[in-house]
């Protein structure tokens, strides 16, 4: 402390000073040596010799400690701010345990939630260059189809050939298998992709090589690539394992390769394996066999508009030369990030922007807590600014003391975010979740820096500057009760500011919540509890005959239906809620006019004759299947509701005739009934045009197995298991999955989107409670000796309760109404999340008017009660 | 004519102010002063680099400053060692012994 006093003493204006003191010195000598006054100056300025340069020399060196000086000091005062900051917030550890606790939540919950943005909608694929990558379809609009379509080979072939915008295109299909090597049998499931589907990604392998072009050839040596979890899994991390032969489906395929450790293809499920179509040259599949996906590189520099109108020309030039296939077909391009993540991106960005309200409400929340405190400590600000203390300076202590509570509840808070990032990204399904992982990343960080560093401007710096204001000289004089008229209005708006927001969270919380349980509600069509499903495949290898699947399931199905333990046992080769389809036929029916709009299709499924009973799907008109409906016997086939409508218009199709396709040698299926109509594809998803035919008449080597227990689950299942191996002991023993789950897996993103912003609505009325309650108490503390006056003149301390609820009762209409207009205006924007209600539903509006109402009484009461209670003796002794 | 402190580099300068602070705090001049009186005008310290030197010492925390009065009535700045100066002066101070017995050893040797 010494140093720094003395330090100052030397400054650039001082050098003079003591230039000249030391000047005069020198001329009193020479006066006392004898020389005349004039000689002595001119002798001592000739001794001083260039006075200019010494003057210029000490005045930078003056300036160099005069600046070394300034820094300490700042430094130091700013450690003093620091420890004088800590040490005010220790004494008061309630409010500064409340307000590290709120921010960190807020800021934790913001981080947590943009991690999923972060990763989900923000981050590029985790390939080479993705912004190039692009997934095709086929552009059936103009034939009545709303939905993008996959390729035909023959399509593939000629965009590949006559693109000039694209690097490559690529071909994928399901093509998962089973493999029967050592160990259990187990089914893997995977793609059949091109030759150049890696190639066209820009994957390396991890070992060995990736597929070829030359690996599709039909005639080439049958080769797979598996995933780093199947190796790691399988086969122990075992290098010898490129080179062995694995049997897939009772073929052998050699490994070539293995994909590295983060290696996702560019699909929400998980494959294991990777197997070239090796689609041979005179194959089937042509120009109707509708079965690619194609994924496509554009050339660098290459715009999406330009690729777009690339392949639109291709498309056009395919209807002219094969009008019967692709007649006003044309092309359709999305950018893969978008394909990947586009269905996420509205319901992320509400839940972005829930969250984000959250913390504004805690910002809301602090902001009135700090200048509550700074009511209470106008005395001591304003005696340090009596003490000389530049508002700079006082505004320097408070800056500080705002960005201690933010920076400890920001790292807080970036903790509580990290973990709940892990939580979430357990619970985020695959469908939205697809190729990337959800973790915490650099950009993560720094939002999470930004926004701690925005919650300190928002919350810090309105009640800092308040506290500067010239009020401080009030303070003085009037003691510690400040009656701060603005101050309070402030505080007051605020909390109505709180309120509203509240509201348009409940809002939501409500839309959401009641979205939710309209979709648990709604009728499938078919049994959603009571059986489980178990989905097997034959292998092609043992089972070339249809005859001999037939006998197989057959076998299997007669152990189940013998079993003590099973009340009844079918099979279907496409279960409910699958997300399949890729069964469609274009049917047409016999003799009925062609609506010429779009070409009839009907999706189909096999079944057996207890399917339709099992599942509690209702037979409107006709019958259902028997045992003579089997192999060898005339085609029949029992159509939904919603095919009868759109087909036979409403009049009775039974013992009418349809085709199972366009060609003559397509078999004629006679209809025999009609079912009632099943959301098949989920709660929210239109009825589609069904048949369902016999499963021994179109038989399918992979089925799914839907057996009821009667009584005991766990038993049922032993005994499906026994009798899978019975007949087959190849087959691996598939996953069992009950319909309850399989049902409400279908739910399960309204259900994690309902409970997430429930749980941030729970979050702000908590804090608007505190808000609420904090200004009220404030409010009654202050106004003590006018209350206990009107107390000590006669007043019933119930209508002193009555006011003061009735001011918490201002609040909450101001805040109720501002919140339902901002609620109102924001509808609109989540109307695409909603199922079943409608942005403006009145029961939601009116069920969070009352929740508020109660919150804000409740919040209200306690300060009411002491207000009720002031004793006008001790409030005026305590002043 | 060159000055005898033309020859002195700034070290030496810095040892000599030194010196003079540690028999008690004094202002620039009678720093100066004082060198001229106990080396016999030997030494004349030009106030060019006197003052700059006093300064740069003063940024080290060798010596500190204070404004006071003489007895004339005058306002002067006066100087005195701290603790670091003291320590500074100890050190160099042997530094300069050795540094001076090394020259006499070299000048009086035999070729």
């Amino acid at each position: 402390m010494t140093d720094r006093r003395i330090w100052r003493t030397t400054t650039p204006s001082n050098v003079d000073d003591e230039l000249s003191q030391h000047f005069e010195m020198l001329v009193d000598r020479y006066v006392k040596d004898g020389l005349s006054q004039a000689d002595a100056r001119a002798k001592a300025t000739e001794r001083f010799g260039e006075l200019k340069r010494i003057r210029e020399e000490c005045h930078i060196l003056a300036d160099q400690m005069e600046h070394t000086v300034k820094r300490r000091e700042y430094f130091d005062e700013i450690r003093h701010d620091i420890i004088y900051a800590t040490r005010l917030l220790r004494r008061a550890p309630a409010f500064t345990l409340v307000a590290i606790l709120t921010l960190a939540i807020g800021i934790g919950a913001n981080t947590a939630i943009f991690s999923v943005i972060r990763s989900v909608l923000l981050r590029p694929l985790p390939y080479p260059n993705p912004e190039q990558l692009v997934q095709l379809w086929t552009d059936h609009r103009a034939l009545g189809r709303a939905n993008p379509e996959w390729f035909t080979p023959p399509e593939l072939q000629d965009w590949r050939t006559q693109n000039t915008t694209f690097s490559g295109m690529a071909a994928y299909q399901g093509g998962g298998a089973t493999l029967t090597d050592a160990g259990d049998p187990e089914s893997i499931p995977g793609f059949l992709v091109s030759g150049d589907f890696f190639d066209v990604l820009g994957v390396h392998a991890a070992k060995g090589r990736l597929l070829t072009v030359t690996d599709d050839d039909a005639a080439a040596e049958p080769v797979v690539v598996i995933s780093n979890g199947l190796w790691q899994r399988r086969f122990g991390s075992d290098s010898s394992v490129i080179g062995r032969r694995l049997t897939l489906n009772g073929n052998p395929w050699t490994v070539v390769g293995i994909l590295p450790p983060a290696f996702h293809a560019p699909v929400p499920t998980q494959a294991d394996i990777f197997r070239p179509m090796r689609r041979p040259a005179n194959g089937t599949c042509g120009r109707s066999c509708i079965v690619l996906r194609v994924i496509g590189r554009m050339k660098p520099g290459v715009t999406l508009a330009q690729a777009q109108a690339d392949a639109s020309g291709i498309a056009a030039r395919l209807a002219q030369q094969y009008p019967e296939t692709n007649a006003k077909v044309g092309a359709w391009l999305i950018p893969l990030h978008e394909q990947i993540s586009g269905p996420s991106k509205a319901p992320l960005y509400a839940m972005g922007g829930a969250v984000a309200l959250v913390l504004l409400i805690a910002c809301v929340n602090l902001a009135n807590l700090l200048l509550a405190r700074g009511a209470v400590r106008g005395r001591e600000l304003a005696v340090r600014a009596a003490l000389g203390a530049g508002d700079t300076r006082i505004l320097r202590q408070l800056v500080t003391e705002n960005a201690l509570l933010a920076l400890a509840g920001g790292s807080l808070g970036l903790i509580v975010g990290v973990f709940g990032s892990s939580v979430l990204a357990t619970l985020v399904p695959d469908s939205i979740r697809a190729v990337q992982v959800i973790r915490v990343d650099t950009t993560v960080l720094l939002f999470s820096a930004g926004i701690t560093a925005l919650a300190a401007m928002l919350f810090g710096l309105l009640p800092a500057l308040r506290a500067t204001r010239a009020n401080s000289h009030e303070s003085l004089r009037s003691g510690t009760r400040a009656i701060d008229g603005i101050r309070s209005r402030l505080r007051g708006s605020l909390v109505v500011a709180q309120i509203s927001l509240a509201v348009v969270l409940l809002v939501g919380a409500g839309l959401l919540m009641r979205s939710f349980l309209m979709m648990q509600r709604v009728d499938l069509g078919y049994r959603s509890q009571g059986i489980f499903m178990a989905g097997i495949a034959l292998p092609a290898v043992r089972y070339r005959d249809p005859a001999a699947t037939i006998a197989a399931i057959n076998d299997v199905l007669g152990r189940l239906r013998s079993n003590p333990a099973i009340a009844s046992a079918d099979v279907t080769d496409l279960p409910p809620l699958a997300g399949g389809g890729d069964q469609d036929i274009l049917a047409i029916p016999i003799g009925e006019a062609m609506t010429g709009k779009e070409p009839p299709s009907i999706w189909y499924r096999a079944v057996t004759p207890g399917y339709l009973s099992t599942m509690h799907m209702r037979i409107v008109s006709g019958r259902g299947f028997t045992g003579e409906n089997r192999a060898g016997s005339a085609p029949v086939g029992i159509v939904n509701e919603e095919a009868a409508e759109k087909y036979w218009h409403g009049t009775n199709p039974v013992g009418r005739v349809m085709a199972a396709g366009r060609d003559s040698a397509a078999p004629r299926v006679t209809i025999i009934g009609v079912v009632a109509s099943a959301r098949h594809d989920g709660p929210n998803q239109p009825y589609k045009p069904e048949i369902y035919l016999p499963y021994e008449q179109f038989p399918a080597r992979a089925v799914t197995f839907v057996i009821e227990p009667k009584s005991d689950r766990q038993s049922a299942i032993t005994a499906f298991r026994e009798a899978l191996k019975a007949t087959d002991p190849l087959v691996p023993s598939p996953n069992i999955n009950d319909i309850e789950s399989i049902v409400g897996d279908a739910v399960a993103l309204p259900r994690l989107y309902a409970t997430l912003i429930s749980i941030f609505a729970s979050a702000a009325l908590l804090l608007a409670a505190l808000g609420v309650y904090g200004v009220m108490a404030f409010s009654v503390a202050q106004r003590q000796r006018e209350l206990g006056v009107r107390l000590a003149l006669g007043a019933a301390p119930t209508s002193i309760m009555g006011m003061i609820l009735r001011e918490g009762g201002r609040f909450a209409i101001l805040g109720v109404l501002i919140g339902f207009a901002a609620a109102l205006a924001l509808g609109r924007t989540v109307s695409s999340l909603l199922f079943g209600v409608t942005p403006f539903d009145l029961p939601t509006f009116l069920i969070a008017t009352i929740v508020l109402a109660i919150i804000t009484l409740m919040a209200s009461v306690v300060p009411a009660i002491r207000a009720m209670r002031v004793d006008l003796l001790s409030t005026i002794r305590a002043e | 004519m060159p000055s005898p402190t033309s020859a002195l580099l700034q070290g030496t300068l810095d040892l000599v102010v030194l010196k003079t602070l540690q028999w008690g705090p004094r202002h620039g001049y009678a720093i100066a002063r004082w060198i001229e009186q106990t080396t016999d005008d030997a030494l004349r310290i030009e106030e060019g680099s006197l003052y700059p030197a006093l300064y740069r010492m003063q940024h080290r925390a060798w010596i500190t400053a204070e404004w006071g009065t003489s007895d004339e009535g005058r306002r002067i700045k006066v100087y005195s060692l701290t603790p670091k100066g003291r320590a500074q002066l100890r050190a160099q101070t042997a530094q300069w012994a050795t540094c001076v017995s090394a020259m006499t050893k070299v000048l009086q040797a035999a070729g």
